[in-house]
């Protein structure tokens, strides 16, 4: 009992001790905000996952070239200018006086180090194998200041690849992942505790502006409900990705487009589903509209293909599919009547966690379909058996299916999603329509109105000529923003959340 | 009572062995991690590299070999998630959870122990009826509710505590009191039950008969005997803390092990699960050969039997 006693004692001492919690409050230039889940490692060569591009890009490490959203185009960041000399070949001019958070010079050397070392096999890097996979590119430094990138095959979009490609020091080790970034960033990373928080803080030697913000720390809470009261109590300054049901005061709660598009992936070349009139039926008998404002957010928009409007290649011109059950009802009969057999049994493949809500989403369209006389069988499946389901080689067997999927589109053009989704060759693609082989190739090649041009076109024939699939929203997140800040979210902070562009309101 | 120690200790062992094995096949028969790291449009030959790097692409007994031959070095091998050993991510996350526990524990003991021994003086009474009520509803309640509940209700509404996170004392107190809520509950009850038999019991008669104190009869006689359910019981709540307060740790955003195990096991981080099923396995491990040396301490009979 006297050892209890003793415990208890020090217990309540260090608790009487300590600050109150209002102590905890923010103030001053120092920010904390809130992530939703905690990094796994800080590499630059990463820093396309949300979870460390939100951190590290742009803060801590930089670009050669960053993306406009807005306008969908390119601007200067580390490099201050560019030029195509030949069609595989690119001239990039660097800023001069840019000094890495080490004190070593930024130079043509270090971003030849940069591409090496995020192309290295060794590391799984997300920049080399989402971006740069399949691309053979090699960099050379002319002189300090001037780099020659070098493609195998034209790569009419090479400055909007090298926005994801951030610069780190060459005295970042090669062949193996680094938890110490070393950029040229307006922040330096201090410190990583694993499972608590990661810390900035400002960098004298910055070569442009010196952001207002002097600290960030960066912590994590799975949990939506928390990370927005932290924001409310004036523990953080600004959470992430809220639930929209904590997305209560519209003084502080913003929605952002996340870049993230929901469809059903029908599989065009197995009974029933490849009528053209059994796909259009599918589209007629889900209520979208229906779902906006109930289990998906309301300020979601209804989708008519794979890419966002701040993508390049976005058609604005498709026009959503109405809810018509009475039309999807006759063009079922129409089929049928055909002999196509229409009672055939079409699995609908869902993944619980794909989006907030989206066991309920998938409950309620299998109940639409039925009802117009489709025959549903729902399977909701793990990550590893959706990816199964969802990627090529398919199953030889396989039976008639509508995929749910969220497909993430945030590097500003459309390559990234046309390919992977509607080539032949494409991972995830139930089509090979040579037309649809014929266009994504070309837009590939072309650049600037024609290479938009283009994919528009592909967009179109996949949505009204072929109906190969039904897209279904454009989704957003939430973002609490605490009192003390001014600040609006856009697409942009799906994958990053520049410091600099923070202004604190009132500096206590 | 060394013998006994050291038959006890080969027992677990034993099982122990069975445990790593089971983890090691079983986590193999979820699918392949290359699917979760690479993306969806990955080439075979990035998977390739993927899985060499990794050493999957060997048949399952050679990666089992390599483990045990790593796991007679202490080498656990690597975390494909974070890059660096698996011990030592499991090794960072874990003095969280103990000193979870080691709070938590003590705490529930003291408070059951009183409480249940209380309400069993006088079975039927008001204190009782209070007590076996408030200890039903702990016993009962969603932890993830509760936790959410005091969040709102400390933190926002009141704003004594902070929401979540590390830092100072003030963080540990909204997790620790949720965290004894079961356990405490379900401990009352056992206490309760335990000490009604023992008070019943004819020494206690001849006790009573004798003059003895009311306080004397229930915590000196009583108590003792009434100890060893408690005990059992309690050692089982310790180890389900010790494995990981998952709850707790996902609603404040503790860096505890419970967490780490579930990312693990979502992610198809095979060398993390395998460590901290190591080394949450030798902590119960512990924890029961320090309930079976108190079981002795406590019943004479065992001692020498």
């Amino acid at each position: 009992m006297n050892a209890f006693r003793k415990t208890a004692l020090g217990l309540s001492t260090a608790l009487l001790l300590s600050p109150m919690p209002a102590a905890m409050a923010q103030s001053g230039d120092a920010v904390t905000i809130v992530l939703p889940g905690g990094p796994d490692r800080l590499d630059p060569c990463e820093t396309p996952r949300s979870v460390i591009g939100r951190i590290i890009k742009q803060n801590v490490v930089e670009t050669l070239v960053e993306l406009d959203y807005a306008k969908q185009t390119t601007v200067p960041r580390l490099a201050e200018s560019w030029e195509q000399t030949s069609p595989t070949e690119w001239r990039f001019n660097l800023r001069k006086g840019v000094k890495f958070h080490d004190g070593t010079p930024f130079d043509a050397a270090s971003v030849v180090y940069s591409l090496e070392r995020t192309l290295d096999p060794k590391l799984t890097c997300i920049t080399r194998t989402k971006y740069f996979g399949g691309v053979d590119i090699t960099a050379k430094a002319v002189d300090d200041n001037t780099v020659v990138f070098t493609t195998k095959t034209p790569m009419p979009i090479l400055p909007t690849l090298l926005a994801q490609l951030a610069i780190a020091s060459a005295k970042t080790p090669k062949g193996e992942y680094t938890a110490d970034p070393i950029g040229t960033g307006p922040y330096d990373f201090v410190s990583w505790t694993q499972g608590e928080n990661v810390k900035i803080k400002r960098f004298d030697g910055y070569w442009g502006e010196a952001p207002k913000i002097a600290e960030a720390t960066y912590v994590w809470r799975t949990e939506s409900s928390v990370a927005a009261a932290m924001v409310e109590t004036g523990e953080a300054d600004l959470a992430f990705s809220i639930a929209p049901q904590d997305a209560t005061n519209p003084d502080t709660d913003k929605v952002y487009p996340n870049s993230d598009s929901a469809m059903f992936r029908l599989s065009a070349d197995i009974a029933p589903l490849n009528d053209i009139r059994v796909r259009k039926a599918f589209n007629l008998a889900i209520d979208r509209k229906a779902f906006l404002g109930s289990v998906i957010s309301d300020k979601a928009e209804l989708a008519t293909q794979q890419v966002g409007p701040s993508v390049l290649g976005h058609n604005a011109k498709l026009v959503p599919w109405p809810y018509d059950p009475e039309q999807a009802k006759a063009l079922l009969a129409e089929a049928k009547a055909a002999g196509v057999p229409v009672d055939t049994e079409i699995r609908m493949i869902g993944r619980p966690g794909m989006f907030a809500n989206s066991n309920e989403f998938v409950e309620a369209a299998a109940e639409m379909l039925r009802a117009v006389g489709f025959k549903i069988k729902l399977d909701n499946l793990e990550m590893t058996q959706w990816l199964e389901a969802a990627n090529k080689p398919f199953a030889a067997n396989r039976e008639a299916n509508a995929l749910l999927t969220m497909h993430d589109n945030n590097s500003g053009d459309a390559q990234f999603t046309a390919f992977f989704k509607y080539h032949s060759d494409g991972r995830q693609s139930e089509l090979h329509d040579a037309k649809v082989d014929k266009l994504i190739t070309e837009a590939g090649m072309a650049s600037g109105d024609e290479r938009a041009k283009l994919y528009q076109e592909t967009f179109r024939y996949i949505y009204e000529d072929l109906v190969a699939d039904a897209p279904l929203f454009h989704m957003v997140n939430y973002m609490r923003v605490g009192k003390r800040l001014d600040f609006t979210p856009t697409i942009a902070n799906a994958v990053e959340l520049q410091l600099a562009k923070l202004v604190v309101k009132s500096p206590s | 009572m060394g013998n006994f120690i050291y038959k006890r200790s080969l027992q677990s062992l034993l099982s122990l062995a069975l445990l790593i094995i089971l983890v090691f096949f079983l986590a193999r028969l979820t699918g392949s991690p290359a699917d979760l790291y690479l993306p969806l449009d990955a080439t075979e030959e990035m998977r390739d590299q993927f899985n060499q790097r990794f050493g999957f692409d060997d048949p399952v007994y050679v990666q089992f070999g390599r483990f045990v031959v790593g796991l007679l070095q202490f080498d656990l091998g690597e975390s494909i998630q974070y890059s660096k050993p698996a011990v030592q991510v499991v090794l960072q996350a874990f003095p969280t959870t103990l000193m979870l526990a080691a709070i938590t524990m003590p705490i529930v003991i003291a408070v059951a122990i009183v409480t249940g021994s209380l309400a069993a003086f006088r079975p039927g009474g008001m204190f009782d009826r209070i007590a076996s009520l408030i200890s039903l509803i702990g016993a009962s309640t969603p932890n993830f509710w509760i936790a959410i509940v005091g969040v709102i209700v400390f933190a926002v509404w009141l704003r004594v505590l902070p929401t979540s996170g590390t830092g100072t004392p003030w963080h540990w107190v909204l997790p620790i009191a949720v965290l004894c809520l079961r356990p405490t509950g379900v401990l009352v009850q056992v206490v309760r039950s335990s000490m009604i038999t023992a008070l019943s019991s004819a020494y206690v008669k001849t006790a009573r008969a004798k003059g003895v104190r009311s306080r004397a009869i229930v915590f000196v006689h009583a108590l003792r005997n009434a100890l060893l359910p408690v005990i059992t019981v309690a050692s089982d709540q310790a180890a389900g803390i010790v494995n990981g307060a998952v709850i707790v740790e996902t609603v404040f955003g503790f860096p505890g092990i419970g967490k780490l195990m579930i990312d693990s096991v979502l992610l198809r981080d095979f060398a993390v699960i395998q460590a901290a099923v190591l080394v949450t396995a030798l902590a119960v491990f512990i924890i029961n050969i320090v309930v079976d040396i108190t079981y002795a301490l406590v019943d004479p009979r065992i001692r020498h039997s």
